[in-house]
């Protein structure tokens, strides 16, 4: 009976499947929302993230019993907050709990709407998205817009103005614009971890629909970014959306045709935007790990501890990319290695064999010191690589330089000449008479 | 003026050879000597500044040879000349000896020193 207790307890272990750095998809999410009336009108969203097997928690964003972590340990490997007007979380959730959440490393998917609240606010400021101060404000196209019997005030925009990256939104193009209708934000221009993903066009503006406008709109043109991605550099994702009806399900099934153009198209693309953005914003694309660095002089396999000036040597990587299911080669040819110290000497480009290695081979500078290899990929939409290994590089011994230097055979020649003379000088000298 | 100095010159160089043809066959021998030693520093100083002074212990120790050697024998000279009252009582074969003593530590410290 012990012994099973006892292999029992050993076998606990294995059934954690959480998210660890072997396995980065996200499993456990908690999703808040204002009211459940939103668990149904969002269901296809909701669905389609089960079926990917994520395990959804749907509680009430003022719900006493919301705890993100207990005794140290994150219960959730993400988050997603679907209560734009909620003033204060319940339990023991707010601003800096969520801070902290998103800077050990899990992902977030913010949404915000009209009447968003101070706290959906400052989480998005944190993020480094500043959304329209004016509460009333939503955003306005008067040539983009939807065209329908209903919506008369141009706040039901349709978009295709998307960010070009196969790794956020998917290789396959987004036939149709996307249905959007809530508040607009802008990003700073110097913070270069946020992207615009959906922007607005250049005619729309941000203010409160149906009200005459006293003086210029502070967000206009496509400075209006609609849907926005962080990139934090622990690699954290976060998606901040202006417009929660962006996620659900009428605005999925729904057609669009948009304003001063003919085509209708049967289906928005809300759908295959959202989808495809969510599998970014939960790792399942894009997340890239490196491993096996190892160097050798040519001609040799194992790792020396230094290395001569003048040496030859060959440095391969290994890069792999997470495809949601497991860790398939990556392939590109961007990707460089550095023989840095204090600045690059060596610069080069990794040449891959297709099948996740990348190698290259290189001579030491004429210059010693201790160098690193340094690997530093920060392209958009992937996780940033930043390797470095140190080295140390030694100039020659005394005994490895040439034996008879070519240039100093004048001085050879003289010291030896003179030696002669001496030797032809004492015999004269002597014999003289 | 100029006629003159020309002449003076003439007559000066005349001078010192005939004074110079007087000195005794040995020390022409050491004089000899001296200008080879200090002929060939100077192509090797010249090649120097010709190449750049890579291996900066061959060339030193290249002009040290030719130089010391033709201190040497300078100091030789002045020992085993007759008119110099200085050494009147220094036997020259001691003076020779020394010469070649040195000159053998010499050329031992180059060899060792040339690379």
């Amino acid at each position: 009976m012990a012994k099973l207790f006892v292999t029992l307890i050993l076998l606990l272990p294995l059934l954690c499947n959480c998210f660890s750095s072997e396995n980065p998809t996200d499993r456990r999410i908690l999703v808040l929302l204002d009211d459940l009336g939103i668990k149904s009108s969002h269901s296809i969203f909701f669905r389609s993230l089960q079926s990917r097997g994520f395990e959804l928690d749907f509680k009430l964003a003022d719900d006493k019993k919301i705890t993100l972590q207990r005794y140290g340990q994150y219960l959730y490997d993400g988050l997603i907050l679907f209560s734009p007007t909620v003033e204060r979380f319940g339990g023991s959730l707010d601003l800096s709990a969520v801070m902290d959440f998103v800077d050990s490393g899990h992902d977030l998917i913010v949404a915000a709407d009209v009447s968003a609240s101070d706290l959906i606010r400052d989480i998005a400021t944190e993020c480094g998205v500043d959304f329209d101060e004016d509460p009333a404000a939503m955003v306005i196209d008067h040539t983009s817009y939807v065209v329908s019997e209903t919506e008369g005030d141009h706040t039901l925009i349709a978009s295709d103005d998307f960010i070009q990256s196969d790794v956020i939104l998917g290789s396959k193009k987004i036939e149709a614009p996307v249905l959007f209708q809530g508040i607009g934000h802008s990003l700073n221009a110097a913070n270069n971890l946020v992207l615009k993903v959906l922007s607005a066009s250049s005619s729309a503006y941000s203010a409160k629909p149906g009200a005459k406008l006293s003086s210029p709109p502070s967000l206009t043109g496509s400075a209006i970014s609609l849907v926005s991605v962080v990139q934090a550099r622990n690699n954290a994702r976060i998606l901040i959306s202006g417009s929660l009806a962006l996620f659900s399900n009428r605005f999925y099934r729904s057609d669009v045709q948009k304003a001063g153009s003919s085509t209708r198209h049967e289906k928005s693309g809300n759908e295959q935007f959202v989808t495809e953005l969510s599998k970014w914003v939960f790792h399942e694309r894009g997340h890239l790990k490196a491993v096996n660095v190892r160097h050798h002089k040519v001609g040799e396999t194992d790792e020396p501890a230094m290395y001569r000036i003048n040496d030859d040597l060959e440095y391969s990587i290994e890069i792999y990319e997470w495809s949601g299911k497991s860790w398939q080669p990556y392939v590109a040819d961007d990707v460089q290695v550095q023989f840095y110290m204090m600045s690059p000497y060596v610069l080069k480009t990794l040449s891959t064999d297709q099948k996740g290695r990348y190698f290259t081979s290189f001579k030491v500078p004429d210059v010693y010191g201790v160098f690193q290899f340094k690997v530093e990929y920060q392209k958009l939409g992937y996780t940033s690589l930043s390797l470095s290994k140190q080295i140390p590089v030694r100039p020659f011994r005394h005994n490895e330089y040439e034996r008879f230097i070519t240039t100093a055979f004048p001085y050879y020649g003289a010291s030896f000449s003179t030696m002669a003379g001496f030797f032809v000088f004492s015999v004269v000298y002597l014999y003289n008479k | 003026m100029a006629r003159s100095t020309s002449k003076d010159t003439q007559a000066l160089f005349q001078s010192l050879r005939s004074a110079y043809a007087a000195t005794p066959t040995n020390l022409k021998i050491i004089d000899l000597y001296v200008m080879f030693a200090i002929f060939t520093a100077l192509i090797q100083v010249v090649y120097m500044a010709i190449v750049g002074s890579f291996p900066f212990n061959s060339f030193l120790s290249g002009v040290l040879s030719c130089v010391g050697t033709a201190v040497l024998a300078v100091c030789l000279r002045i020992q085993v000349n007759k008119e110099n009252k200085e050494f009147k009582d220094l036997p020259p074969e001691r003076a020779f000896a020394d010469f070649v003593l040195c000159n053998l530590v010499l050329h031992l410290v180059i060899m060792n020193f040339l690379g």
